[in-house]
């Protein structure tokens, strides 16, 4: 082979490796349908029914108890806009000064609202919150979707797993609760996908609260050494009793994916300890002990993508003033996540995309539920709980303000969408019959 | 002629009376004695979390678990995506505290096939195969370093000890 000839077939491998398709672990054949805006995603399931008028709107009390001239932001790291000076009791608790009149200070250098994009007006498909989250991970619409039972359609989790070809630990669902419905949304049901495809989870407070540490924290850590035999001859075991795909009982890690999981269980507990645990400065409520474990599995395993749920707004059916302070701890919890992202976990800063979005709205018009400022209470069940908003930032993200009242654009069964194109499947994932026909990547509405 | 069918009609009789009530023979039938374990390939039924943790408690500590330790090791099994995960820790939790009943290394090494059955009996309520039971007395005999622990573990989070 001559000169020429070397260089011109290297170049045609080169290409050719670059180029081509690839095959995943499940056999299929993968090329990449679009260019990977990013390189991780982080997306907070926010957090439990959000009324537009207190969030996005900066009404705080004008719009819901009728507090004339008490408007203001009370979510300083996602928006713009100073804090309200009227009726102060969503912040801290000050020695000699009324309940919760210190407002938390912003965490980020400039809001998510001043780096990012908002899309302001965003259409909600439900008003309840199983269905709404199921939405948000789904993508799509939640039409039939019972409770106490895993999704119908494939989780952005199982997308990812299948198309892009990422491992079970590179995709993780932090769940605030073992309650209700929450700790099924890591995969679904569905037969094409389902747990072989499924994202790892955690309902945080219970895996690493006190049940966890009693049932968990005494454990023996076996060495890698010892581990070999036992995996050994689970897995002849196993093969013997050729379990089959639709009988599967858990989502699949491999031996060393299940190995590094228990260290890292083992790791929270032993930090618990020494007092180690990452955690947002204001940690008076679960949202931020929930806020805290994501950052644990963040730092731990930079997952491609995690998801994180809060849910401490819904306070809001009793208590109007709960859902403010629940408001803003929600922000400051967010703030404190996407800055320890950014200054805490060097091979994620600068490639990773945040993506905001509540599962839901709340009502317009209050209940007859008074509160300790006598302030009536919301729940969500109107056309108004249908109004959310969503907020992105991060690589490739561009400073946008898209929509306002009155002018929609976009809607939840999008952030399926958007995750996909960010990881460059977005053809592959927009082709399964189960995502909302009427959903795109939020990056095609900007 | 008429006193000839009198003997006749007499012998008959007499033939009818001896052979038409015989004794009654009584035969029982018993069905030979055998153990009844349950097969591999029956086992259709997945095990609810409750009853997994049970079932598993009793085998090790030969005693039922209490419903507040069952209440909340099921809760935290139910807080982790992958069950073999929570359940390889759950165990080697148990393995960490008193009050276990499992054999001794060295009882296993030196009664090798009776331990292999009485695993399978234990765990998965059948008699191994010549195949599975070729396996472990293979695997066991040239790796000094598999412990009666190990063994246990690995039958505890099979897939089969998750199914009846």
């Amino acid at each position: 082979m001559n000169r020429k000839d070397f260089f011109k077939k290297a170049g045609l491998a080169t290409a050719g490796g670059l180029a081509a398709p690839y095959i995943l672990p499940s056999g299929r054949l993968f090329g990449r349908t679009n260019t990977p805006k990013a390189e991780y995603v982080v997306l907070v399931m926010f957090a439990g029914g959000v009324r537009q008028q207190e969030s996005v709107l900066k009404r705080y009390l004008e719009d819901s108890q009728e507090v004339s001239g008490a408007s203001g932001n009370i979510m300083p790291n996602i928006f713009n806009g100073g804090f309200p000076t009227k009726k102060v009791v969503f912040g801290t608790d000050l020695p000699g000064n009324p309940k919760g009149s210190e407002p938390i200070p912003r965490i980020l250098s400039s809001s998510l609202e001043q780096t990012g994009t908002i899309f302001n007006e965003v259409n909600a498909q439900s008003a309840g919150h199983y269905v709404g989250l199921n939405t948000l991970v789904t993508g799509s619409t939640g039409t039939a979707q019972g409770l106490k039972v895993r999704p119908r359609y494939p989780t952005i989790f199982e997308y990812l797993r299948r198309h892009a070809g990422f491992k079970a630990t590179d995709t993780w669902f932090i769940a605030n609760t073992i309650g209700n419905s929450t700790p099924l949304l890591n995969c679904s049901n569905n037969a094409e996908y389902g747990l072989q495809y499924g994202g790892n989870m955690f309902a945080a407070p219970v895996t690493f609260g006190s049940m966890g540490r009693e049932i968990l924290g005494n454990g023996k850590p076996y060495s890698r050494t010892d581990l070999e035999p036992m995996y050994f001859m689970k897995n002849f075991l196993d093969q013997s009793f050729g379990l089959t795909a639709d009988q599967m009982m858990s989502i699949k890690n491999t031996d060393e994916e299940r190995t590094i999981i228990k260290e890292f269980i083992r790791t929270v507990f032993q930090r618990q300890t020494a007092g180690q645990i990452v955690k947002p400065p204001v940690t008076d409520n679960g949202d931020a002990v929930n806020i805290s474990y994501a950052a644990e599995v963040l730092r731990y395993f930079k997952p491609k993508m995690l998801a994180v749920n809060m849910s401490s707004v819904d306070g809001c059916h009793s208590n109007f003033t709960g859902y403010l302070r629940s408001l803003h701890r929600a922000d400051h919890a967010v703030g404190w996540l996407w800055n320890y992202i950014q200054n805490n976990i060097p091979e994620m800063s600068g490639k990773t995309i945040m993506i905001i979005a509540p599962e839901c709205g709340r009502n317009l018009n209050p209940n007859p539920i008074l509160d300790e400022n006598d302030w009536y209470a919301f729940d969500h069940s109107d056309s108004n709980s249908l109004r959310v908003w969503a907020a992105m930032a991060g690589k490739n993200v561009p400073n946008l303000s898209v929509g306002g009242p009155g002018n929609t654009v976009g809607r939840l069964t999008d952030i399926v969408p958007t995750i996909a194109d960010i990881f460059g499947i977005y053809d592959e994932v927009m082709a399964s019959p189960y995502i909302d026909p009427l959903a795109k990547s939020l990056f095609l509405r900007m | 002629m008429r006193s000839f069918a009198k003997m006749a009609a007499a012998s008959a009789l007499c033939i009818l009376l001896l052979n038409g009530c015989k004794k009654e023979t009584i035969v029982n039938y018993e069905v030979n004695k055998e153990p009844v374990y349950e097969d591999k390939a029956r086992k259709t039924k997945r095990k609810s979390d409750a009853e997994y943790i049970s079932i598993l408690y009793t085998n090790l500590y030969q005693t039922p678990i209490s419903p507040s330790q069952l209440y909340k090791t099921q809760s935290v099994i139910y807080s982790i995506g992958d069950h073999n995960v929570a359940s390889e820790m759950v165990l080697s939790n148990y393995f960490n505290t008193s009050g276990l009943k499992i054999p001794a290394d060295s009882y296993m090494r030196s009664n090798l096939d009776t331990f292999i059955t009485e695993t399978y009996k234990r765990f998965y309520l059948r008699y191994p195969s010549e195949g599975e039971k070729a396996f472990f007395k293979n695997y066991i005999g040239n790796n000094s370093n598999v412990s009666v622990e190990m063994v246990y573990t690995a039958f505890a989070v099979s897939d089969e000890y998750q199914y009846y």
